[in-house]
């Protein structure tokens, strides 16, 4: 059954949260809401779920408007941004909350949170308390009791914002898997893009409320819609066609995006040329340098992996940059 | 911000028992004590309720002042320092608090008055009414005050070490200015309490009468309904100010609930010395009346042994009509405060409920307006309106449960507050009902608070004496009209018989309390 959303729109007193919004998710689909803090993407998901209720527009399971169904007949799962795990009910009682609304038996849910726990990499926390939880611990009880009662769609609200960097990493992993198993439709809600890229097939990217841009998590980083998409992704080589007046080898004409990662060290003319390092730091693993190109007036900001420089840069140094034709992605000429 | 139907109709069950048991009353008293414009210019410019209005604001003022510079020193060096016996000693503070008026006045009576302990007598002595006041609302100060400062100052206070200002430099630069709003909050609520102070003046010292007292000599004595209107409007209209401060304050002190209380140090040296006198001097201040009427009751005849004497007179009181039974009074009591407890808890639950997830927030100053009420005028005003009710015990119930529910709704405003939204959402999407979710969730973690807010309206109900004084008929008396009653007829034997249902009255209520020092939590 698949989920539809058409023109949605919501206010909060003078402040639109959600403007106008349609989607549509495939079966088995994982669909990412992707933007910056305040652009809606949260309300959406209340919206989806029943939490708030639009001023127009509709939500459709299967064909069948639910609109107006209170979020407890819906048949969502949702997984909170701070999991929502009930402090007074130990793992147990916590996952199996929505089988006892459902009315089943007590062994039933036993079994049931038995095989859950396991899903989850959990197997025996049945007893234990949620304070006694670590970070990570509570969001997959959180992704269980959320799945326990067989959902028909998932829907996340930034499950892993509040969790370190490398449990993040290795919990992005295991959603993927488990959700790619369960074949199971999703709408997952975050402001990284690495995360949407990494368990979303499809992004959508939103801004202010609207919907700004829909495509494969290729397609996205492939070829930003808009320049602010191009920014919030993470470009940082944005050119305005003044910019550009001295570029040669320019595929197309206008605004534009230099992809960095199609932005090689050493090679030959004519299509090689010089760069002047500005500055060179390092965070963590990564290299990140600026460029100056001398013969286009340019600044291209660059980073990568130690491995694909030429020798160690400093400040100052000459090396030769080979730009392939797929690095430039035409711009709308929009902010 | 949504409002779902369950939380509108509990917002609209309370706006309705709000309406018929309380608006309903004043209204009427209202309209029939109305005897003219002429009538109602001559009352407002009687220079004589003008008087009585300025000392009653004056002495409050004076009380609150009094108990705030004398237990702000004790609620900072109880957020500062911990020490054995801290749990102990603040709920040795509370006791006053939740004490009955009566009780309080009976302590000085015994420690002060024309029989009492000590060779002074402050009896009908201004200064006396201050004290008074200063041990009722200690507590008040102690816990406003010094539960804000140890749940907010902590990490302000490390953040202060590190810019230089560490021990008590970065409390008097970041802590004193924090706890302005819970000093202030705390203020407003005593100053509200010594305002519509009824019984410690009627007993101890009623040739000084505030408005309330005025307000029942003018109703049950003098069955002058014009003059005793105006002075209730007059105080509601004050207390209202003063009740709108509170409430601004309250939403600001709301603080998320810390998870894990900060560790905190033993006092050493001066501060030890400090603390010490301090607490020696409170001890004394707050409990010595307490303990003059254990004596008195117990050790009357001088010698080293207790007796039961006072007992025996209470036991073998006439059986005359308009003597209120001792027997009768308890068992009255009990009725009347666990009667009224659970309908104030009802009450209250809905009206937290709705100013919290509704947002109805003029609905938390209305919750208030018993408080500031004349309770003398409220009784009044159920005799008038509700003639019948009042024959049966559903009068004094319903006036207990009024008084009472303001407090039950301070007790879970905090706890509801802190309560996360994502929880009944969660709640929600897994499947229940929004009742299932005030059952299943809601319900299971405002338990504590809910302990805290049964056991005020407990105690509350069972030293209620200004509505009761006046709705009271003999079958209906409580222990605290009895103690009245004893305490206006002459003779030893009615004065030790008033001195043994203190001590039984002040054994009940230290119970609930204790209840709520044990299971519950939260503050106001």
């Amino acid at each position: 059954m698949s989920l539809q959303l058409e023109n949605l729109s919501k206010r909060f007193g003078d402040t639109t949260a959600v403007d106008g919004v349609s989607l549509e998710l495939g079966s088995g689909e994982t669909l990412a809401l992707l933007g910056p803090s305040g652009c809606g993407k949260s309300t959406l998901l209340r919206l989806v779920a029943g939490l708030e209720t639009p001023d127009r527009g509709r939500v459709m399971l299967g064909g069948r408007d639910i609109t107006r169904l209170p979020p407890q007949r819906r048949e969502f799962g949702m997984v909170f941004q701070d999991y929502a795990l009930f402090p007074h009910l130990n793992v147990e009682r916590n996952i199996a909350f929505g089988l006892v609304e459902l009315g089943w038996s007590r062994a039933a849910q036993r079994a049931r949170v038995a095989e859950l726990l396991e899903l989850v990499g959990l197997s025996g926390f049945e007893g234990r308390h949620v304070q006694q939880l670590s970070g990570g611990q509570q969001q997959r009880v959180a992704l269980a009791r959320a799945l326990a009662p067989k959902p028909g769609v998932l829907l996340l609200d930034e499950p892993l914002s509040n969790l370190d960097q490398g449990l993040r990493e290795t919990l992005k992993l295991e959603l993927k898997e488990i959700l790619g198993a369960l074949g199971i439709q999703a709408v997952y809600v975050t402001h990284d893009q690495s995360e949407a890229s990494a368990i979303a097939s499809r992004v959508a990217v939103m801004r202010d409320g609207r919907l700004v841009q829909l495509a494969d998590r290729e397609e996205l980083l492939r070829r930003p819609a808009t320049t602010w998409v191009a920014r919030f992704l993470g470009y940082r080589n944005l050119y305005s066609q003044a910019e550009l007046s001295e570029v040669t080898g320019l595929p197309y004409p206008g605004p534009a995006l230099l992809r960095s990662d199609e932005v090689s060290f050493g090679g030959t003319t004519p299509k090689a040329i010089t760069a002047i390092v500005r500055s060179c730091e390092r965070q963590g693993m990564l290299h990140r340098l600026e460029l100056w190109v001398p013969d286009w007036r340019l600044s291209i900001h660059w980073e990568g992996f130690g491995r694909e420089l030429p020798h160690d840069l400093e400040t100052g140094d000459a090396v030769t940059i080979t730009i392939s034709s797929d690095a430039w992605v035409p711009l709308p000429g929009d902010a | 911000m949504r409002s779902p139907p369950l939380t509108i109709a509990l917002g609209l069950v309370a706006t309705s028992f709000l309406t018929a048991f309380f608006l309903f009353p004043l209204a009427v008293i209202l309209q029939r004590s109305f005897s003219g414009w002429e009538g109602l210019a001559a009352i407002i410019t009687n220079p004589y309720y003008g008087e009585r209005l300025l000392f009653t604001g004056g002495q409050a003022l004076a009380s609150t002042l009094l108990t705030v510079i004398l237990a702000l020193p004790t609620a900072v060096l109880f957020a500062r320092y911990t020490f054995p016996g801290k749990r102990l000693l603040r709920s040795a503070f509370t006791v006053p608090f939740v004490m009955p008026t009566v009780v309080a006045a009976m302590g000085f009576l015994a420690l002060v008055g024309p029989n009492g302990l000590l060779d002074i007598t402050l009896r009908g002595k201004v200064v006396l009414i201050l004290l008074a006041h200063v041990f009722y609302n200690y507590a008040v100060v102690v816990r406003i005050v010094g539960s804000h400062l140890e749940r907010a100052a902590p990490r302000l206070l490390e953040a202060a070490a590190t810019l230089g200002a560490g021990g008590w430099r970065s409390w008097w630069r970041v802590t004193l200015p924090l706890s302005l709003p819970a000093v202030l909050a705390a203020a407003a609520l005593v100053f509200i309490f010594c305002f519509t102070s009824f019984g410690i003046i009627l007993i101890l010292a009623p040739n000084h009468p505030t408005l309330e007292v005025e307000i029942y000599r003018l109703t049950a004595r003098l069955l002058r309904l014009d003059a005793a209107a105006v002075l209730a409007m007059t105080q509601l209209i004050a207390i209202g100010l003063v009740t709108w401060c509170y409430t601004a304050l309250q939403r600001r002190l709301a603080v998320p609930l810390a998870r894990g209380a900060p560790q905190l140090p033993r006092p050493r040296g001066l501060a030890r010395l400090i603390l010490q006198l301090n607490l020696l001097a409170a001890f004394i201040l707050i409990l010595s009346p307490l303990l003059a009427i254990v004596v008195e009751t117990f050790w009357r005849s001088g010698s080293a042994l207790p007796d039961l004497a006072a007992f025996r007179a209470l036991a073998h009181s006439p059986r005359s009509i308009g003597f209120a039974n001792p027997w009768n009074a308890i068992g009255n009591s009990l009725r009347f405060a666990l009667s009224s407890m659970f309908l104030s808890l009802l009450l209250g639950l809905a009206f937290a409920y709705a100013v919290v997830r509704a947002g109805w927030h003029w609905l938390d100053n209305l919750s208030l307006m018993p408080l500031a009420t004349s309770a003398v005028t409220l009784g009044f005003g159920y005799l008038l309106a509700f003639p019948k009710l009042t024959i049966s015990p559903w009068g004094v119930t319903l006036a207990h449960t009024l008084i009472g529910f303001p407090f039950v709704t301070r007790s879970l405003l905090p706890s509801l507050r802190g309560l996360p939204a994502s929880l009944p959402d969660a709640a929600r999407v897994l499947g229940s009902s929004p009742l299932a979710v005030l059952r299943r969730v809601e319900l299971p973690l405002l338990a504590p608070a809910l302990v805290t807010a049964a056991s005020f309206a407990f105690a509350v109900s069972m030293g209620e004496f200004g509505a009761t004084l006046v709705i009271t008929r003999p079958e209906y008396a409580t222990i605290p009209i009895a103690i009245f009653d004893r305490l206006g007829r002459p003779g030893e034997a009615n004065y030790s018989a008033a001195l043994a249902l203190s001590v039984i009255l002040m054994v009940i209520t230290a119970a609930a309390m204790m209840l709520f020092e044990r299971f519950g939590e939260g503050e106001w």
